[in-house]
């Protein structure tokens, strides 16, 4: 057993408003440079869609993720031969206008003193060229709120199995929030596909960087990462991504994503893994079984053998202290109510969601009961489970029913002590849940404190080197050197 | 041509040449490995980057092997396999095949770099230049591929002697090459006008190719961290 710590976070989509706060936030930190104007580490997408970049879950197309060959794991895009022939034309290379281009507006013009025959409007001009644009065709986040045509948004992936014809009816329609990072993935794709070994995980809390020290630009981490997480700069031309925010974490302070989130759906915490399986749990033959095989790698941090043998290891005592308290350890194994997104991409990744429910489809209110004792039953939420199914748990309905019966009954017990003044045990029979368990989900999911979400433990850089040297040094500058002048007199909101 | 100049650029040149390619690509990769990178425009415009990049790039390594091999080869070796006329017959095939495939692609890259708008106002002059200074020196090699086709074995034979006396410090390797077409000169001069430029330009991502892809032990990186060893 080779145990390892990592940071990782859940999201509740349960209670995401969409609002994009953690988009914003991390573009101001980390992308508003040139290359990477249209670069959004973190994004959040109107579900049903295609999202950003366009129809990205559509490996067929992107080559993202892992395959099994002849039981063997080994990037969908090809071996390291077959990577390495791509090097001068990457054919599954996503272009620029899969995002979109990026565009601003002559703002200076409205404040000019020229004298206009009509009011003066500012007109968007392209962030590449410079040049004005006729028309804005795509944005980072297109189908807000289900912009578009159901035609365009329904081609994504997750419809696949499901007859979709129904949902493009008004009374059918549906909607959810899926807010998407760098997933820091236990057995990432963009690792595995860098030929100049530039990309790499960090031992000590499972951070996946690019060491742009080391990228020479060969692009293939972007085609490997089937979240599409990994974004070339076009200007340095070079990849960057996600950071999980290091800098913050190692300081104990949660990402500016999760920090920022106004809906508090956003949780971090250190889960503790046996790295010796890893290969073994991304090779199984069944990708419905993949879940539960990501769910078995993980360590309990209460058993006192895995805390003897993670002291032993090297794990510091913080790192163990914070997984016991892990609220991702929780909600991920031991209530079941967040799933890993994908898990048929065989990356492991360790950004978890807890799925949304939705409001109950008007057959029940008509009086055609959906209720199963006091609990509404699941079938009669708007969001299709198989749809929800074919996002977190590679189609599988029974862990995402469970979950979503689990949150539900956690609703309808609480609903009974805090209005009601009773506490009504049947309502959680056949959930697997007792009266205390629903009280600490209840303060986790619902009360959310900030203290709860976020256990994250200071690093111990200490252990690892001798930072002396780096006194003085640069810091973290914005990829132009210490500073550059160029960066400094930057135009406030961006603009030109 | 003057024999003066004759001995300068046939005999001496190549020396400077590889004397400041050499001394250029060292303190290049001393001192600022981390700007060496493939500058690679396929993010902004995919049109006639797949077969333009892929016909370049496979034509042009396929060329140098081939210059590489035939120049440098000595007579007595190719000899246990081939005659100077059979080597000669493969270098013409090779040479027009693959230089061919070469130009055409760089053809599409310039091509693609002067149209595409994106592309062109997010070049430098530079990346404009080396592609035009590339296309001009391959255009001269495909010639000199049609004058070897149409000329004796011994002229062939003379090129390969001109180079392994070149490296072998030899004062008259010039000579050996006096009388042959002024192509054949303007190719070899322009070739080494390139090395004595190649460290100051992106041809530098070579240097950067990255075979250890090859020898990585699986596929995964992981940097050790803070973990505390036993002391």
């Amino acid at each position: 057993m080779k145990i390892q710590a990592q940071i990782a976070m859940v999201l509740n989509l349960d209670k995401c408003i969409g609002c994009h706060t953690c988009s914003v936030t991390c573009k101001n930190v980390w992308t508003t440079r040139k290359g990477m104007e249209y670069a959004w580490f973190n994004n959040v997408e109107t579900k049903p869609g295609q999202g950003y970049p366009t129809d990205w879950e559509n490996q067929d197309k992107w080559k993202g993720g892992w395959v099994l060959d002849k039981s063997k794991l080994r990037p969908r895009m090809g071996n390291k031969a077959g990577i390495m022939k791509n090097i001068f034309s990457n054919p599954y290379l996503p272009q620029i206008d899969d995002y979109y281009e990026p565009f601003t507006f002559n703002y200076s013009i409205l404040h000019s003193s020229a004298k206009f025959v009509t009011p003066p409007s500012a007109r968007p001009h392209s962030m590449i060229t410079g040049l004005p644009m006729e028309k804005i065709e795509k944005g980072p986040n297109w189908e807000d709120d289900l912009g578009g045509a159901f035609e365009e948004r329904s081609k994504e992936k997750n419809f696949d199995d499901i007859d979709k014809e129904i949902y493009s009816k008004f009374e059918n329609a549906f909607m959810m929030y899926l807010p998407r990072l760098c997933e820091h993935c236990l057995n990432p794709t963009c690792v595995a596909a860098c030929p100049s070994g530039a990309i790499y995980k960090r031992e000590d809390d499972g951070i996946v960087l690019i060491d742009q020290d080391r990228c020479r630009g060969w692009r293939q981490c972007v085609s490997a990462c089937p979240y599409k997480k990994i974004y070339f700069n076009w200007k340095t031309k070079r990849s960057e991504k996600c950071t999980l925010c290091y800098p913050k974490i190692e300081n104990g302070e949660p990402t500016i994503c999760s920090e920022t989130c106004v809906g508090r759906i956003r949780y971090i915490g250190v889960m503790l893994y046996d790295a010796e399986k890893i290969k073994e749990s991304a090779s199984s033959e069944n990708p419905v079984d993949l879940y539960q095989s990501h769910l078995d790698i993980f360590l309990d941090p209460n058993n006192p053998e895995i805390i003897a043998e993670a002291r032993k290891q090297g794990i510091p005592d913080n790192f163990i202290d914070a997984a016991q308290k892990s609220p991702v350890y929780k909600m991920a194994v031991e209530w079941k109510v967040a799933f890993p997104l994908h898990p048929e991409y065989r990356t492991l990744s360790m950004v978890w969601y807890t799925p949304p429910l939705s409001p109950i489809q008007e057959e029940v209110e008509s009086g055609k009961l959906g209720f199963n004792g006091i609990i509404p039953d699941v079938d009669m939420l708007r969001i299709p489970v198989k749809y929800l199914a074919n996002m977190f748990t590679a189609g599988d309905e029974k862990p995402v029913r469970e979950a979503l019966v689990k949150m539900l009954a956690m609703r309808a017990f609480m609903r009974g002590k805090t209005v009601e003044n009773s506490e009504d045990e049947a309502v959680l029979s056949g959930t697997g849940l007792t009266a205390e368990m629903v009280e600490e989900m209840y303060r986790y999911m619902a009360i959310a404190d900030y203290e709860d979400r976020f256990v994250i433990p200071v690093s111990h850089k200490e252990y690892a080197f001798d930072a002396f040297g780096d006194k003085a040094g640069c810091g973290f500058s914005d990829g132009e050197g210490c500073g550059s002048m160029e960066s400094r007199l930057k135009n406030l909101f961006g603009g030109m | 041509m003057n024999n003066y100049i004759n001995n300068l650029l046939f005999t001496y040149l190549p020396h400077i040449a590889m004397t400041l390619f050499w001394f250029g690509v060292i303190t290049r990769i001393v001192k600022t490995s981390k700007s060496l990178q493939a500058e690679s425009s396929q993010f902004l415009s995919k049109k006639g980057q797949r077969w333009g990049g892929n016909l370049f790039h496979y034509g042009i390594i396929l060329v140098f092997i081939g210059h590489f091999m035939g120049l440098f080869t000595p007579e007595h070796f190719y000899h246990l396999f081939m005659t100077t006329a059979t080597k000669k017959i493969l270098a013409v095939i090779m040479g027009s095949v693959f230089g061919t495939a070469a130009v055409v692609g760089i053809t599409i890259l310039l091509v693609r770099r002067l149209k595409d708008q994106r592309i062109r106002i997010n070049s430098s002059i530079a990346d404009i230049l080396l592609i035009a200074l590339l296309l001009f020196e391959m255009g001269l090699g495909l010639i000199s591929v049609a004058i070897s086709a149409g000329s004796s074995v011994e002229n062939y034979a003379a090129l390969g002697e001109w180079a392994q006396k070149v490296i072998t410090f030899q004062p008259d390797a010039g000579v050996v090459i006096a009388g042959h077409s002024l192509i054949y000169k303007l190719h070899i001069v322009t070739g080494l006008f390139i090395f004595m430029i190649f460290p100051y330009t992106k041809l530098m991502h070579m240097f950067v190719m990255p075979l250890a892809y090859f020898f990585r032990s699986g596929y995964q990186l992981v940097r050790r961290g803070f973990t505390k060893r036993p002391a």
